[in-house]
């Protein structure tokens, strides 16, 4: 074969930025860049991936994550964003660069101010539409970003970026790289758990939860919320408990002749005791969702005793209930995409924040008084935000927004989080985040700080490249929203 | 004094904004402030000799010139820099050594104090083709370009552009207010608002329209010549060992001759007597027979075939074994699975919400099958299903299976994510993504090349410059043209033989009678409604108008005078109204027609589609230019490139040239060109890389660990000479696999057991030397089609479109199954979104876009799924039948052929007794359920059938079912 050469500057920094640090330089100086015991320890993967709860970069202000994830795109000046200009020129034509932003382009029409009225709340100030009345009272538990920005036009794509960091399919989400990079607190059940809405997935289904090239075992795990949480958790139903119990026994018996006989092969060890944690995870993970034994007052503050807020309230207390365990990261979906209010902005924004505007400030007031929101960060939002012109289909007073990818808000709370802060700005007309623009890899670059890892370091060998969440993408960690 | 300086500005921020002079005398300067961090730092990199990406950070005017991602400052900016950017971000400088805040701060300064003058001054850029060409591009070129010339005007190339169109020249150079472009562009007229939808473009932006505006007044200035390539590709990167064709090693001379069935052995051997090892025995043979049985046909021998292989007395009974399952149609679907993999192959489009079925899919998983089982070379293999559609003019010649598969094998390169079926999805960023795609399968299956790393800069570990990827990817551009792109559906090739299509056609009559009968009736029931609604529409026209629409719609479309066409263009949201508007809109209508309009969807679902080929063919005609893209972004063109192979791969191989492929051909050949350069005998990893493959497959690690990235940053080999002698070896066998599995599978390497000894495993823990077999759990489809066969319910049935899944109440997924059983996980629907719940748990990969090794992860919902599915439990009740129905009564005779089912084995004595007993106490404990819930069937009975149930459930639950030895 050929003869080694001097290794050239390239292969110099090849190495070097490879993340192997000690291993590689230990090589270098050995002069022995390519000898397989040096490249194996850059590019092997370990033999099993398992859930294992493993340290974090630097100590974390958040243990755990619960997003609420608000997907169709939220109209962030009928919400978090007042735009008083909108009045001023309301029913007058777009600009040329606002357009560019339309979707719909038979339906544009003029700018379109908002049928709500906006208050401050709080010592903070922070100002809100008159529909969030259950938030305004927790806006100094919160940080507003309402300088986020997406960079596509539609659901789809704009989707992929805020969970995955690009635009297009087959990368893992935000949730995946949690668990890939701190594992779970409890072995009895998933780091990553997904709570959707009975009544219809999002957008892009559970590719929102994908682990794409991560090893499957970080994809989310779909909890329903009627019924058992897990698919197959509980036995079948027509065996008789002796039955399940000698069935259990033989194979335990027939599991350990096997492995006597091959000692020391970690993924068989691995496979077997994966029974026991199986067993163990029945009973946890019924106990978890399991909701009668949380007090009156509790369910009425999370609305679970009203038709609108019982769904929702339901999974946002289910989401409290997992992360007492130690869940690392769970999701909350919303009916398909509530949010994409293409017509009738007034009865749409009524509907999706009479739904969830109390569960939610439920939540943050749960956990406050369970001293866990120190603990656990809660993040809102949606893909992307909506124009500030109107999208009309004949009659104006029927009016929706089309998507609005150039700015947007989101907020977040808890876990190192800032309270009663508002950061960003966008234009005069709430179009483009103009001032703090904050982008899906500014947002999850932030999100894995909190939990103590550095978005450059959580890598996952793949193709000769050490890839991460972020991507080769510029990132910074909001750090104005920190405490 | 970066220090210093610091400290002040820090302190005196305030004071600076009132204190002009002293801010004034505090403003760094690139000199004295900026230059010593970047000598320390970066240019080491980005300094004399060839710059890393073409930059150089030595002199501040070179900083605005910036490097092949662009100007690396932006003066007065510091937050739009990519400088900055970089910086901030932490991706730059490479490695620990990161500047400290205080350097970056200055540096941010320094750019936002306007980055000193001379650097302003030094390259005012001036605005160029390049500059508006994208603008162009995204605008304009979908009814301005190669396929579309609407109103006569072209506008790809600045000749075109003078000529014009019937409304006169696009542009007068110098004169921006004359020119067409800018007017109409202005006004809002083009690109027309209503289309710019289904055209997939942009409006230009104001300032776009500006920078359009500035290009024109200064006369239209070309773009400036190209920078020179930043990385020269040298000899010395050519000598890498992956880029320098094979050599075949000699066998080496071994002391353990007795050990050596073939070469293989030799070369392994040797290296292990380095180490002070040497084989472990030979595994027993009930282990050799479960292993090469699932390793050459995904599935455990059954009972029968255990048998004949034990009364086969020959010596080489062994190698007669590996033949008949070589011959097996088996094999071809078992590796297909493995190809497919490589391919990134899905029945569904990967995107969208819905995403949707790709009926025509199967047919490049077919193509592969076949060629699997007739063991079809793999340098032809891989023609085909680069160029298949440049070996013969398909579209003159009759329909043969062998022309239908040709094509369908360029289905290899229609497996990643295509959004493009959608004009929303379609934009050119979209599009191009697809060709990316395609060009990281390629390069990572068949070239073991991380050639996608330089689509965005210049490849960080491999000498392969990002002009390289855009040559490479240029050999795509005419099949996959962003400029003039075709949508999934308009690729579809009208191709199948006769028989196929009468078998449709067969089919559907009956249906198509029917579907027209409805359709017929359905457009009666309209009529008064539709006239209703359209006079509604009216009202508000002024009546000529009206008129003229009522003759418009009397008239049919093919007797339209152009006036009237016209009026139908424009006003079809007022003239045309589906039955779907009439139902959304006429309530009465909806009561009359609703169920008829159910019928027809359901007579419609009952149409088989007529048979297409999912291909990728050449769009033909004069080719659209390919540009080499700052960063990889659609609308950052840099340089015009044409189609070639990687710089570093040249040396000693014929190089790519492009011909037609016959004489007068309307196909580039460009990808022929590339099949037969990748397909030289010797090219360094065309063989090397697919023998990787097959050997990772076989002895569970590749000899190079990173299958998909033979270059610096992979892993070299751990036996540079077998993985030689092994790629040599192919080339010379005729590129036959079933020559290399027949090699590797009755090597002595192969039949070794797979015990750890400690003492071995000490010196080599990970077995690269392959002291021993490892021991291996089954991957996902190995598990899914042993549960079918070893309990009785696998359909043979090969071949077509896939067996559907249903997503059950309980939100498992699983095959809907035939009449005679489930067919193999290669024949189920592949679909990313309803991936079968099994298969899901056991680690069946995503194609991201494709896969080149798969993970395996342990979990309790793996174990979950085994216990509690229902469809687990089936399969055992099932399973348990057949063995009453083959050997009766007898529990022992049970037991006895239970274990030789699954394990491929007798039981041992202890465990006949424990089974027994387990079965004994099973069978106590169901009477009671049975009669509680009145079951109308024997009791006692159907007791001991449940019982040998719970019995097969715990051993296709047992460790040994689901490991390899």
């Amino acid at each position: 074969m050929q003869p080694k050469t001097q290794p050239t500057r390239r292969d110099f920094f090849a190495r070097i930025t490879d993340g192997l640090h000690g291993t590689a330089l230990a090589c270098l100086l050995g002069r022995d860049l390519y000898s397989p015991e040096c490249a194996a320890a850059a590019t092997e993967a370990p033999e099993v991936y398992d859930l294992s709860a493993k340290p974090a970069h630097f100590d974390p202000k958040a243990k755990a994550v619960i997003q609420l994830f608000m997907n169709g795109g939220p109209s962030q000046v009928d919400l978090f964003d007042p735009k008083p200009a909108l009045s001023k020129y309301a029913g007058t034509t777009p600009t040329r660069d606002l357009v560019t932003d339309v979707l719909f382009s038979k339906a544009t029409g003029g700018i379109l101010p908002s049928p709500f009225q906006f208050a401050k709340h709080g010592q903070s100030g922070t100002e809100l539409c008159e529909l969030l009345p259950h938030m305004a009272e927790r806006v100094d538990d919160i940080a507003v970003i309402r300088s986020m920005y997406s960079e596509h036009i539609n659901h789809e794509p704009a989707l992929f970026l805020i969970h995955t960091g690009r635009l297009t399919p087959n990368r893992p989400t935000l949730g995946a790289w949690v668990a890939y990079g701190l594992g779970a607190e409890n072995q009895n059940l998933p780091a990553y758990v997904v709570l959707d809405d009975p009544k219809g997935l999002p957008i892009n289904g559970i590719q929102n939860w994908q682990s794409a090239w991560l090893p499957p075992v970080y994809q989310g795990t779909r909890f329903r919320s009627e019924g058992a949480p897990v698919l197959n958790l509980e036995p079948r139903p027509e065996w008789p408990s002796p039955v399940l119990e000698a069935q259990r026994k033989l194979l335990r018996w027939m599991d350990e002749v096997h492995r006597s006989k091959r000692p020391d092969e970690p993924n068989l060890d691995a496979r077997i005791s994966s029974y026991e944690l199986a067993a163990r995870m029945q009973l946890e993970a019924t106990d978890a969702l399991d909701l009668s034994h949380e007090s009156e007052q509790t369910r009425q503050m999370y609305g679970l005793d009203d038709e609108q807020t019982h769904s929702y309230g339901k999974r946002c207390l289910m989401a409290r209930r997992l992360v007492e365990r130690g869940v690392r990261f769970v999701q909350i979906y919303i009916e398909s995409q509530i949010w994409d209010n293409h017509s009738e902005l007034d009865k749409g924004l009524r509907y999706c924040c009479g739904k969830t505007d109390k569960p939610t400030a439920a939540l943050l007031q749960d956990l406050k008084q369970r001293g866990l929101l120190d603990s656990t960060l809660i993040v809102w939002g949606g893909e992307f935000g909506r124009l500030p012109i109107a999208q009309v289909t004949g009659d104006l007073s029927k009016a929706g927004r089309d998507h609005g990818p150039s700015g947007f808000s989101s907020w977040m709370a808890g876990g190192g989080v800032k309270g009663g802060i508002t950061y960003g700005a966008t234009d005069e007309l709430g179009h483009k985040a103009v001032e703090g623009r904050v982008s899906a890899h500014d947002y999850h670059a932030t999100i894995l700080h909190l939990l103590g890892m550095n978005f450059r370091d959580l890598t996952f060998h793949r193709h000769g490249l050490d890839e991460r969440l972020t991507d080769q993408f510029p990132a910074r960690v909001v750090s104005e929203i920190l405490t | 004094m970066v220090l210093s300086y610091w400290v002040r500005t820090v302190s005196v921020t305030g004071l600076c904004v009132s204190l002009l002079g002293a801010a004034e005398l505090s403003k760094p300067t690139f000199e004295s402030d900026i230059l010593p961090i970047f000598e320390v730092n970066c240019v080491v990199c980005h300094g004399e000799g060839s710059p890393q990406q073409g930059l150089d950070l030595r002199t501040a005017a070179t900083l605005v010139k910036g490097g092949n991602s662009g100007p690396a400052i932006h003066a007065g900016s510091a937050a739009q820099s990519l400088l900055v950017q970089k910086l901030v971000a932490g991706t730059m400088p490479p490695g620990d050594k990161k500047l400290t805040d205080e350097q970056v701060n200055l540096i941010r300064h320094w750019i936002d104090a306007g980055a000193g003058e001379t650097a302003t001054a030094a390259d005012a850029p001036t605005v160029t083709e390049l500059d508006v060409l994208p603008i162009i591009q995204a605008s304009c070129f979908a009814c301005h370009g190669k396929r579309k010339q609407e109103g006569g005007l072209d506008l790809r190339t600045q000749a075109d552009r003078l000529r014009g169109g019937v409304s006169g020249p696009a542009l007068v150079p110098g004169k921006p207010e004359d020119s067409l472009l800018i007017r109409r562009t202005a006004a809002g007229e083009m690109p027309p608002l209503k289309r710019i939808l289904e055209s997939s473009v942009k409006s230009p932006t104001e300032s776009q329209l500006e920078t359009l505006r500035q290009w024109i007044a200064a006369g239209c200035p070309p773009a400036p010549d190209p920078p020179p390539e930043s990385v020269a590709v040298t000899e010395a990167d050519s000598n890498f060992w992956a880029f320098q064709p094979p050599q075949r090693p000699a066998t080496p001379k071994v002391k353990h001759h007795e050990m050596v069935r073939n070469p293989i052995d030799a070369f392994l051997l040797r290296k292990l007597a380095q180490k002070g090892l040497r084989y472990s025995a030979e595994a027993r043979l009930s282990e050799l027979l479960r292993r090469v049985y699932l390793g050459l046909t995904g599935m455990p021998p059954s009972v029968a075939e255990r048998e004949a292989f034990l009364a086969d007395e020959r010596p080489d009974a062994y190698e007669q074994l590996v033949d008949r399952l070589l011959a097996s149609p088996e094999y071809g679907e078992r590796w297909a699975r493995h190809w497919l993999d490589l391919a990134g192959y899905s029945d569904s489009r990967g995107v969208g919400f819905q995403d949707k079925i790709r009926p025509f899919a199967w047919r490049f998983r077919d193509y592969v099958i076949r060629s699997f089982n007739s063991d079809k070379p793999y340098d032809q293999f891989l023609t085909e299903q680069i160029a298949g559609d440049e070996l013969s003019d398909y579209k003159k010649q009759e329909a043969t299976q062998q022309l239908v598969d040709r094509v369908a094998a360029t289905g290899f390169l229609r497996t990643t994510p295509d959004s493009t079926y959608e004009p929303e999805f379609a934009y050119l960023a979209e599009r191009m993504n697809v060709v990316a795609d395609t060009v990281q399968v390629l390069g990572s299956s068949v070239m073991g090349l991380t050639i996608g790393c330089a689509r965005c800069h210049d490849h960080k570990y491999d000498p392969i410059p990002q002009r390289d990827y855009y040559r490479f990817s240029a050999i795509l551009q005419t099949a996959f043209d962003p400029y003039d792109w075709r949508t999934p559906d308009e690729r579809r090739v009208d191709l199948a033989l006769d028989s196929e299509r009468d078998e449709v056609s067969e089919f559907n009559k009956p249906i198509e009678v029917e579907v027209e009968k409805i359709e017929t009736l359905l457009e009666k029931l309209a009529k008064p409604f539709r006239e209703e609604l359209i006079e509604k529409r009216f009202a508000a026209l002024p009546e000529d108008l009206r008129k003229d629409l009522r003759a418009l719609i009397a008239t049919p479309e093919d007797e339209r005078t152009a006036v009237q066409k016209y009026l139908a263009k424009n006003f079809d949201d007022l003239v045309e109204v589906s039955i779907e508007d009439l139902i959304a809109k006429s309530p009465d209508f909806k009561d009359t027609a609703g169920p008829l309009q159910g019928q027809l969807a359901k007579a419609k679902e009952k149409l088989k589609p007529r048979p297409y080929v999912r291909a990728l063919t050449d769009t033909g005609g004069e080719p659209s230019t390919h540009y080499l893209l700052r960063r990889g972004e659609a609308l950052s063109p840099v340089e015009e490139v044409e189609p070639d192979v990687p710089t570093v791969l040249r040396v000693g191989l014929q190089p790519y040239r492009v011909m037609p492929p016959w004489p007068g051909a309307d196909t580039s050949g460009r990808r022929l060109a590339l099949a037969r350069w990748l397909t030289q005998p010797n090219h360094p990893l065309t063989s090397r890389v697919m023998v990787n493959q097959l050997w990772m497959r076989h002895f569970g690690r590749g000899l190079v660990v990173s299958p998909s990235n033979f270059g610096r940053s992979g892993t070299p080999p751990s036996h540079p000479a077998l993985l030689d002698w092994l790629a040599t070896e192919f080339v010379e066998s005729g590129w036959s696999l079933k020559h290399m599995h027949r090699l590797m599978v009755t090597s002595t390497a192969y039949r070794q057991a797979s015990r750890k000894d400690p003492a071995a495993a000490a010196i080599d823990p990970r077995n690269t030397l392959l002291s021993r077999m490892p021991l291996r759990r089954m991957d996902a489809e190995q598990l899914y089609d042993s549960i079918l066969k070893a309990t009785g319910q696998l359909n043979r049935k090969r071949f077509g479109p896939p067996e559907p899944v249903e997503v059950k109440e309980s939100k498992e997924v699983v095959a809907k199954g035939t009449e005679s059983g489930f067919r193999r996980s290669l024949y189920v629907l592949q679909r990313r979104t309803t991936r079968v719940s099994l298969m899901d748990a056991y680690d069946l990969p995503h194609m991201t876009p494709n896969c080149l090794e798969r993970h395996e992860s342990t979990v309790a919902t793996q174990a979950l799924h085994l216990m509690n599915s229902e469809q687990m439990w089936d399969h055992a009740r099932y399973l348990a039948g057949r063995i009453l129905d083959e050997v009766g009564p007898d529990p022992k005779r049970q037991v006895e052929h239970l274990f030789l089912r699954l394990f491929s084995r007798a039981p041992g004595e202890s465990e006949m007794e424990r089974s027994l007993e387990t079965l004994e106490e099973l069978a106590e404990h169901w009477p009671e359920r049975l009669t509680e819930d009145r079951v109308n069937a024997p009791i006692g009975w159907t007791s001991h059938w449940l019982a040998l149930g719970g019995l097969c459930h715990t051993m296709l639950n047992s460790a040994e079912f689901m490991f390899i030895d």
